[in-house]
């Protein structure tokens, strides 16, 4: 009998429809490390939600030891024995280890004093039961990122865990902080306790677990012992076979260089090793690229530095043949920058505020005669919007009332509006259903067409793999991979690329 | 610019104000009926006092004029997402300059003489404001506190001068010189004080609410209270819209200022205006910090104000038991204005 059974977990998100969790079966032995591997979106970390109380499910059950655990909440989750470490820390900086630990359940004096000493000594009892070395006073602030992962861990050791899940734990350590969570691992696994590790990074599924289970769009497609699999056949499965595309790229003539970024590099305080490191991409007119990766290799900042978000450590970005390194959004919207964001209910729209009033914010001067709005041109120009692109909605309402699939349409109309020759997509089907999805990327092609340059960045390997003319591959911060698309590339071979697998790619090929 | 229109902000949530001032006014009378020994009557005066001569009522409406314009200089930071604490000192410095000016200036051309001593109230309040601004926009301090310290720091300033080198030694107040009777504003409801800056008022309030909804700056400056990240990438300068409204608040304080001098009080008076820029605060939450809704909230504020001075002077009540009433009725209608506020945000879909 296994340790942990779930079994037949579904779960939906009404709000995009997404189907997160598509009856899965899970099941952990006592005392193994299992690894639990997918591409983005392919339901990991719903599915650990749900084991640690965060999130229920529609349908399905949970065994803990044979019993069927009832789990409401992260609460019912620590009583039950099972702990969670989060891919982004939560820790006060200001408070000592010791504070963070006990955090919730602090020991006290008299019912309501906060027993500082008491507190400092049973968090040193921990530490010493587990052989670790670190001082609980230190204050969180001052520690590196690999020992806030061991508080963390501390945390739940504290709480008398058994069952520990961590969330993409190695994804902000280096290589050495790597090696000692593992061996942490291992001593924990040998004194009896349950890991489960969610990563995007097969080398670490080889390292350190026994069995692993792959996910894929929502659903389990694989369990394997770990010695049996390699890393190859492991991406193969994250990957999935390529679907076929329902849209035709036609040949478009390629015409001159429109956006260039030469050896970009983006550093951050705190990080070893740089966000983006020597990036070298240019974007011609007629030209889809699209830029491949995991989350956290570079896609997100690479979206901010190119929109002018961001301003670049070293390196020069060109448009055109114009310097436009150091110009903010402000600028770039005025040399006809057209972007739509990946976050889209944050930086690509304002909820409160109305869809017309969302559509103009980019093109508002173009309606203006001293200084006052000209009523009559926004509305026809907002009607025009709506019906070019069938968003459903009186452009009189908050965005924020629309649909997902509508604040795109409004987003995206908006960025087409105006008079550009190039355009930036990041993740623009994310979370999407398939006719709006399908809308967009007829848009897409339709812009490359006209002879615009189109960057689109994304997640998506279908999505990129159907779209794009040349296909850019980041992992770490760097280009590992510039291929024309074609017959001969894979989804496969850029799957390597984009886990790391493949790292063949010697600068310019052309 | 918008067809939902601005004026329906306005009225959503009326039935939810009704119902609180409902409660409160009911609570202010349970308090009247055990402090008071003759309860009907201090009621009457409290609640009716106010509208009983032409003398209280146009009182009332003069108490609200300055309030009109801070609450005007809150509304326009906080829709904007900025915050200007600095209300006091940027109203009292106002006064000063104003004062100053028309001291200053030689006894002929009082239209001129006026307005230059308005536009130097309203100058002095928005470089007041302004720097806190500026500030947040060069070096990132917050202009929550700096506008604060700021206005506390020129508060002692602006005694100075009032009890220094401007004082009149003529007159026992702690006072300047009163300003020349060309430069005072015209009553238009005697006997009481209401003056032609009740229309100053009104033209400012419909002035902000042009500005907010109709131009190109009330938009960004809404886009960038709203969401600076969604600004910012739309392409507005985001840097700017710290500074511009920070300026537009303290300009809008100055004026409340210099309104009261001309109009009302004729001289700086030592701390004559405390009050007018935390109340302009008050006005603005009960307005929503809608501008045309600041002009009700500022009526309503002077209405409490007065009916409390009518009772005093009619009825047995003391000036701290009018106090606890008129703040009763207070607390609650702000902590409506802030509750509908917070379920505002809390309830934006995410």
């Amino acid at each position: 009998m296994p340790y942990l059974d779930m079994q037949g977990i579904t779960r939906l998100y009404p709000e995009n429809g997404v189907l997160a969790n598509d009856h899965v079966d899970f099941s952990v032995e006592r005392n193994e490390i299992h690894a639990v591997v997918g591409e983005n979106g392919a339901g990991k970390t719903t599915l650990m939600k749900i084991l640690y109380g965060l999130e229920r499910p529609d349908e399905g059950r949970i065994l803990l030891d044979g019993r069927e655990a009832d789990l409401h909440s992260p609460l019912d989750a620590h009583r039950l024995g099972i702990g969670m470490v989060h891919q982004h820390f939560r820790l006060i900086p200001e408070f000592t280890i010791a504070e963070n630990v006990v955090l919730g359940v602090e020991p006290r004096r008299r019912g309501v004093f906060f027993d500082r000493e008491g507190a400092v000594s049973d968090v040193r009892a921990v530490i010493e039961e587990y052989g670790f070395t670190i001082d609980p006073g230190l204050r969180v602030s001052r520690l590196t990122v690999g020992q806030m992962q061991l508080v963390e861990i501390i945390k739940i050791l504290y709480r008398r865990a058994d069952l520990l899940i961590l969330d993409e734990p190695t994804s902000v350590l280096t290589e050495q902080q790597i090696h000692k969570l593992f061996d942490t691992l291992r001593s924990l696994r040998d004194i009896g306790k349950t890991i489960i590790i969610i990563t995007h990074k097969l080398g670490e599924v080889k390292a350190i677990s026994q069995r692993v289970t792959v996910m894929r769009k929502g659903q389990v497609v694989a369990v394997r012992d770990t010695a049996a699999v390699d890393e190859r056949e492991l991406s193969r499965l994250m990957v999935g076979k390529s679907v076929s595309f329902a849209f035709e790229r036609e040949p478009v003539p390629r015409g001159r260089a429109v956006l260039e970024l030469q050896g970009v590099v983006l550093l951050q305080k705190g990080q070893d090793h740089p966000l983006l490191d020597h990036v070298d991409l240019s974007v011609h007119a007629g030209e889809i690229v699209g830029v491949a990766g995991v989350s956290g290799n570079g896609l997100a900042e690479l979206e901010d530095v190119v929109t002018g978000l961001r301003r670049v450590s070293e390196g020069r970005i060109l448009h055109d043949g114009r310097d436009i390194t150091r110009l903010d959004a402000r600028h770039l919207r005025r040399h006809g920058l057209a972007y739509v964001p990946a976050d889209r209910l944050h930086r690509g729209s304002s909820l409160q505020s109305s869809v017309m009033e969302n559509m103009i914010i980019a093109a508002h001067h173009d309606f203006l005669k001293g200084g006052v709005f000209r009523r009559q041109e926004v509305e026809d120009f907002a009607r025009r919007l709506k019906e070019g692109f069938s968003i459903d909605g009186d452009p009189r309402v908050p965005i924020g009332t629309l649909s997902g699939g509508n604040i795109q349409k409004v987003i995206l109309s908006r960025e087409l509006a105006s008079k550009t020759d190039f355009i930036i997509f990041s993740e623009p089907t994310w979370g999407l259903d398939v006719a709006s999805s399908e809308f967009i990327y007829s848009r897409i092609l339709e812009i490359r067409k006209e002879g615009n340059a189109v960057l689109l960045i994304s997640s998506n390997l279908d999505e990129i793999m159907g779209l794009a003319d040349t296909l850019v591959v980041m992992y770490r911060g760097r280009v590992v991979a510039r291929l024309e698309n074609g017959p001969g590339v894979s989804k496969e071979l850029v799957g390597e690329y984009m886990l790391g697998l493949r790292d063949d790619f010697e600068g310019e090929p052309r | 610019m918008r067809r939902r229109k601005p004026l329906g902000e306005l009225f959503a949530g009326a039935t939810g104000l009704a119902l609180t001032l409902g409660i409160a006014f009911a609570i202010a009378v349970l308090l009247i009926f055990t402090l008071s020994r003759r309860p009907m009557n201090t009621i009457y005066y409290f609640f009716v006092g106010p509208f009983t001569n032409k003398y209280y009522f146009g009182n009332m409406l003069n108490t609200s004029i300055p309030l009109v314009f801070t609450g005007l200089g809150i509304a326009v930071a906080f829709k904007s997402s900025v915050f200007n604490l600095g209300g006091e000192g940027q109203v009292y410095s106002g006064a000063l300059v104003g004062t100053a000016i028309c001291l200053a200036l030689p006894a002929a051309g009082g239209y001129l003489g006026g307005a230059a001593a308005l536009a130097g109230a309203l100058a002095t309040g928005a470089v007041l404001a302004g720097l806190s601004g500026f500030f947040r926009m060069k070096w990132g301090t917050d202009e929550l506190i700096s506008s604060f310290l700021i206005s506390a720091a020129v508060i002692f300033i602006v005694n100075y001068f009032i009890t220094g080198p401007l004082d009149d030694p003529g007159n026992n107040l702690l006072a300047t010189r009163a300003i020349g009777e060309q430069y005072r504003l015209l009553g238009i409801f005697p006997p009481s004080k209401l003056d032609v800056s009740a229309v100053f008022s009104l033209l400012a309030a419909g002035l902000v609410f042009f500005l907010m909804y109709y131009t190109h700056w009330g938009y960004e400056m809404r886009m960038c209270g709203l969401n600076r990240e969604f600004s910012r990438y739309g392409g507005i300068n985001v840097s700017a819209y710290i500074v511009l409204p920070m300026i537009l608040s303290g300009a809008l304080h100055g004026l409340a200022g210099g309104v009261a001098i001309l109009g009302t009080y004729h001289m700086a008076v030592k701390e004559f205006s405390g009050g007018m820029g935390w109340n302009g605060i008050a006005v603005a939450l009960i307005a929503k910090n809608h501008p045309l809704g600041v002009v009700p909230a500022a009526v309503f504020f002077a209405y409490l104000d007065a009916g409390a001075k009518a009772a005093m002077l009619h009825s047995d009540v003391t000036f701290e038991i009018a106090a606890v009433v008129q703040s009763v009725i207070f607390y609650l209608v702000t902590a409506q204005a802030l509750y509908s506020a917070v379920r505002r945000r809390a309830g934006a879909p995410a």
